[in-house]
Formats: C-alpha cells, structure tokens, sequence
C-alpha cells in the first residue's frame, strides 16, 4: 500500500500550466524528499494533496482512498509555508483549538506529547506572534503532528533556518519518522539537509516528476568519481576522455573521471600515455545536490521517469 | 472504519465535525474585542437615534417615534421609507453583523486558519454552517443588545411604551430569527471575496441597509411580495406582527440559509482555498 499515489495531475492557474500530467508514488512509512526549482511545482503539488486546491486532472489516492475523503482527511498532518495560527493567542491556545477542531479527547496531554516532540515544552506560553521563525516553523509541526497523523505533508519546513534551527528540526524529523511511524513528504531546497534524513527522493521539473529513487538508488546513482589534477590538464582530459565515457573538470579545476576505475591505474595510464604526472588524486561520491543540479542541467538519471 | 496496513480510518461525524469547529469560532468569539465593541455599538446606536431626535424641536420629535418601541420596530411593514424614523430600528443591526462577519472571516484567511481547516476532515459546508450560525448569535446577541439600548433610550427621552406585548414579541422573534438567514449571506459573500474583506464589507454594508430592497419598493411599490428577500421580511417583523410574520420569518431565514450555504459550498469545492 501507498501512502500517496498521483497519477497525471494537472493544474493550471489562468494559463500557466503548473503541472503537467505529474505522477508520484510515496511508500507507507517513507520519508520523501521532494526536490525542485523554485516554480517547478512541488507546493501545488503538496497542496493539492492537502486539499487546498482543486486539480483540473489527474488522480490522487492516499493510502488507497480519494484524497477528498474525510477519514483519509482525518489521517493527514500539513504545514504549507506559515502555520495557520492566530497570533495574539498563545503556542498553547493556538494548540488546544487546533486540538478542539480535530475533536482530539485528552486534548491536553496530546498537546504536551506533540510539543516536547518539537522542543517547544518550554514555551507554550508565549504568544505565536512573539516567536521566531524556527519555532513557528516546529510549532507548525506540532499542530500538524495533533491527531497522530498517517501522513505528514511538509512544505519547505528548513528554509530560512539557521544552522541550530536547522539542526532541531533534523533532529525533530527524524524523531517523528522513528516515533509517530507516519510517512513524511518533506520538499526543501536545502538538500545537504534533505539527504540526511529522507528515504525516497522525487524530482520535479515542469510541473513534471522526472525521477523518482530510493536513498539506496540515489546512493548508486551518485557515483563514484575519481578526481585528480595534473599539471597538464587539457591533454589528460582529452586523454581521459577517449578512455572513459564521462570526464568532466569541476569549479576547483579537478579532473572528474565517472567510471569505476581505481586511482592507481589512473595514474599510471597518465604517466605511460601522457608522461603526466598526476599531483593530487583521490575518490569520491557526488552530493544530491550535485546529482540534482545534473539532472536539473539535462543529465539523466537511471531512475529517470519516462513520459 | 476501514484499515490499511495497520491504520485505522474513522470518518468523523457531522457532529463532531461541527462540535470542533463551533467550539474553535465560540471560543475566538468571545476572545475577541470585536464582538464586544458590536455589542456596545449596537446598544449605542438606538440611544443615538432617540438622543438625537429628541433634540430636535418637539414637532421632529413627535414625526420621528411617539412610541419608545419604534427605536425596535416600525409600526407598519414600511418597505418604503420616508424618514429616519421609520427605518432607523433593530434591522440595523444587520448591517453591524455584516461588517463583523467579514471581518471575522477576513481574519479566517488572514490568519492561515482557513488553509489549517481544509487540509483536515474539515468539510466546506461545516464551515459555511459553523460561520452562519456563529454570525446567527452574534446578531442574536446584537438584537438584545440593541432592545435593551432602546429600552433605556426610549425611558430616558420620556417616549411611552404602550404597545401590543403579543406583536412585540413577534417583531423581536421575528428579527432574531432573520438573524440566521443574514448571516448566511454574509458568509457567502465572504466566501465569494474571500481574502479581499474590503469589498466583502462593502457589499454587506449595502445589502445590510436594505437598499436595493428598499429602491426596488419604490418602484413597485410597498408590497408583501418583498418578503421573499432578507430585508423585507426583516422589515415585515414590525409593531403590528403576529404569529404569521414569525412563521415568515422563520420560513425565509430557513430558505435563504439552505440556499447560502448550499451554493457556498459549491464555490469553496469548486474554487482553491489558499
């Protein structure tokens, strides 16, 4: 069973297409990272799934149901861009009538669990309006945590957090997936981040899912790369280049060779072929983000999704 | 309930449903200043009115209300008006409760409420219901607010207070119960607008004076038939009201509040939220 299941969405708002026949499958129990341009459709995407707006075509499924009915409804935790909080009201108020509307018995102590889960036990007193972007951003995790969620749809949670913030909230993260067993769709731009925590990725470009992998296939697709540097390195690269399929040199001038090959007998290839003398060498593994801006470049994926 | 893989799937009933976001909008309510200050508004208005015509020379005075329950109702269903007297009543505070439920529902979206409400089992017509009947009592309360402004107006200006307590009761019955089918419009204007609530509160504001009703009696004429719309039946619970004039009243509110909300309903489904 899947948490989610999308099949050819479309939306359109006035004549901008915002997707475009989008297909995207979350396994229960998933921490999906959502990954895409600014514009390339992620939060439509999540808010349709949310319900906040209407598609012009396509399906959504949650955990096998329409995404309209109201026991599936019942089951989903959101937080799209800002909480929905008053903010003359206190983070426990504001909980307690997040708790009211979703009918919750022993409102209180469900309000104090969900809370502590976001560290902010602490400041239940103070008033929404008083508190920083990191802990409205967690605040808006716990109201969307109340009711114990199957599903929790995050929208860019770690934007425009600073580095403590940013850490709570892998921390908090991490803490639900392992706790609360709900499937996580978490779309963010900052994938050094995104990389630590998520399960499953998506990539969406155009309204457009264009890859879809697990962590493990992500891991194989951010291939090993031998980097090195000599002090001839047009000739090594050109050199390289006939003997591999993908040389590339990279911002600090390395030369990258994407091929299973070990360092030694790239060494010595250069000195025999070449009489080059390599200065520096050593392997490596591309970032998400790397294999992001890839794709985002027209690289493909091995996951890649065909139209 | 229904399962999938361990999890439970209960759908929340139409009560529970309207219970949370009733007690949500209740508890907002009386948390917020602005419905005090539309108590106290309305409870002003009627003093102001009678303060205000019984400082005109005693002829004006006698042409305005000669009767303290005239600050509550007209003596007659006058669709057409010819002087403040006989418009300026509790009908009025139908255009307070306009102004005060565009501002709450402009809060709804200002807030991110809305978004936070329909990502949940929360359904559109729960929320067209829970607005209406939130913006019902507020009126409600209004209504009383007003009658006891009036009351002590019309005894502090001296007017007398003679009247048929039977027909009395029904105008105020009567006007409570428009209460509803009010605040039914109200909330589908503010559905229609949605965020932009200046222009929700320009349109409550003109339907809540009763203008096109009261233009539309001028050309036609003062006639019963006006008591298919909200003002005129509003206007039709008045001094000289009986059983019949609450049964319309009851019928119209009814009416027009299915339709509000039905057709609401369809819009908030068929439009975005957020």
């Amino acid at each position: 069973m899947n948490a989610i299941e999308i099949r050819n969405l479309t939306k359109n708002f006035g004549q901008k297409q915002a997707l475009n026949g989008l297909n995207m499958t979350v396994p229960q129990g998933a921490i999906y990272g959502f990954i895409g341009e600014n514009g390339s459709g992620k939060s439509t995407t999540e808010k349709l799934i949310c319900g906040l707006l209407v598609p012009n075509g396509g399906t959504i499924k949650l955990f096998g149901k329409d995404y309209k009915d109201a026991d599936v409804r019942a089951k989903i935790g959101v937080l799209i861009e800002q909480p929905g909080c008053f903010s003359n009201y206190s983070v426990w108020n504001n909980m307690m009538l997040q708790a009211a509307n979703l009918g919750i018995k022993n409102a209180e102590e469900e309000v104090r669990k969900v809370l502590k889960t976001v560290r902010m036990e602490g400041s239940a007193s103070n008033k929404f309006k008083n508190c920083s972007l990191g802990m409205k951003q967690r605040i808006g995790i716990a109201m969307a945590l109340l009711g114990n969620p199957a599903l929790l749809v995050l929208d860019e949670p770690i934007n425009g957090l600073d580095a403590d913030g940013m850490r709570i909230m892998r921390e908090v993260l991490i803490d639900i997936s392992d706790s609360y067993n709900c499937t996580v769709v978490i779309s963010s731009h900052v994938l050094g981040e995104l990389e630590k925590i998520a399960t499953h990725y998506g990539i969406v470009r155009g309204g457009k899912m264009i890859a879809e992998m697990t962590a493990e296939e992500l891991n194989n697709n951010c291939r090993t790369y031998v980097a090195l540097k000599t002090k001839n390195p047009s000739a090594a690269k050109a050199l390289l280049g006939r003997k591999f399929t993908r040389v590339e040199t990279d911002e600090n001038e390395y030369i990258r060779i994407y091929d299973t090959v070990k360092p030694e007998a790239v060494v010595e290839y250069l000195y025999n072929e070449l009489n080059a003398v390599v200065t520096e060498i050593r392997t490596d593994k591309i970032s998400l983000e790397e294999y992001y801006i890839d794709l985002m470049k027209g690289g493909r994926a091995d996951n890649e999704i065909k139209a | 309930m229904q399962t999938a893989h361990g999890l439970n799937f209960e759908s929340p009933s139409l009560i529970k449903r309207l219970k949370g976001m009733l007690g949500v909008d209740f508890y907002r309510l009386f948390h917020t200043p602005l419905f005090y200050i539309f108590l106290g508004i309305a409870a002003i208005i009627p003093a102001l009115v009678s303060m205000g015509s019984a400082m005109g020379d005693a002829e004006e005075t006698t042409s305005l209300f000669n009767n303290a329950w005239q600050i509550i109702a007209a003596n007659e269903p006058l669709y057409v008006v010819n002087d403040i007297g006989e418009y300026a009543n509790m009908n009025m505070v139908f255009i307070f409760g306009g102004i005060m439920i565009s501002i709450f529902i402009g809060h709804d979206y200002k807030s991110g409420y809305v978004k936070q409400l329909f990502t949940t089992h929360s359904k559109k017509q729960d929320y067209m219901t829970s607005k209406t009947l939130l913006g019902a009592f507020s009126m409600a309360c209004m209504c009383l607010t007003y009658l006891f402004g009036g009351v002590l107006s019309g005894a502090f200006t001296g007017l007398s207070f003679n009247v048929n307590a039977g027909s009395l009761i029904c105008a105020i019955l009567g006007k409570i119960i428009m209460s509803l089918g009010w605040a039914s419009l109200y909330t589908f204007i503010n559905i229609i607008f949605r965020a932009k609530f200046g222009i929700s509160i320009a349109l409550c504001f003109i339907l809540g004076t009763g203008i096109p009703v009261i233009g539309a009696a001028a050309l036609i004429g003062n006639t019963p038939a006006l008591n298919v719309f909200l003002y005129g039946s509003s206007v039709y619970a008045c001094l000289s009201a009986n059983a019949l004039a609450v049964f319309i009243c009851l019928m119209n509110s009814a009416v027009w509040t299915t339709v509000y909300i039905v057709c609401g309903t369809i819009i908030l489904s068929k439009r975005d939220v957020y």
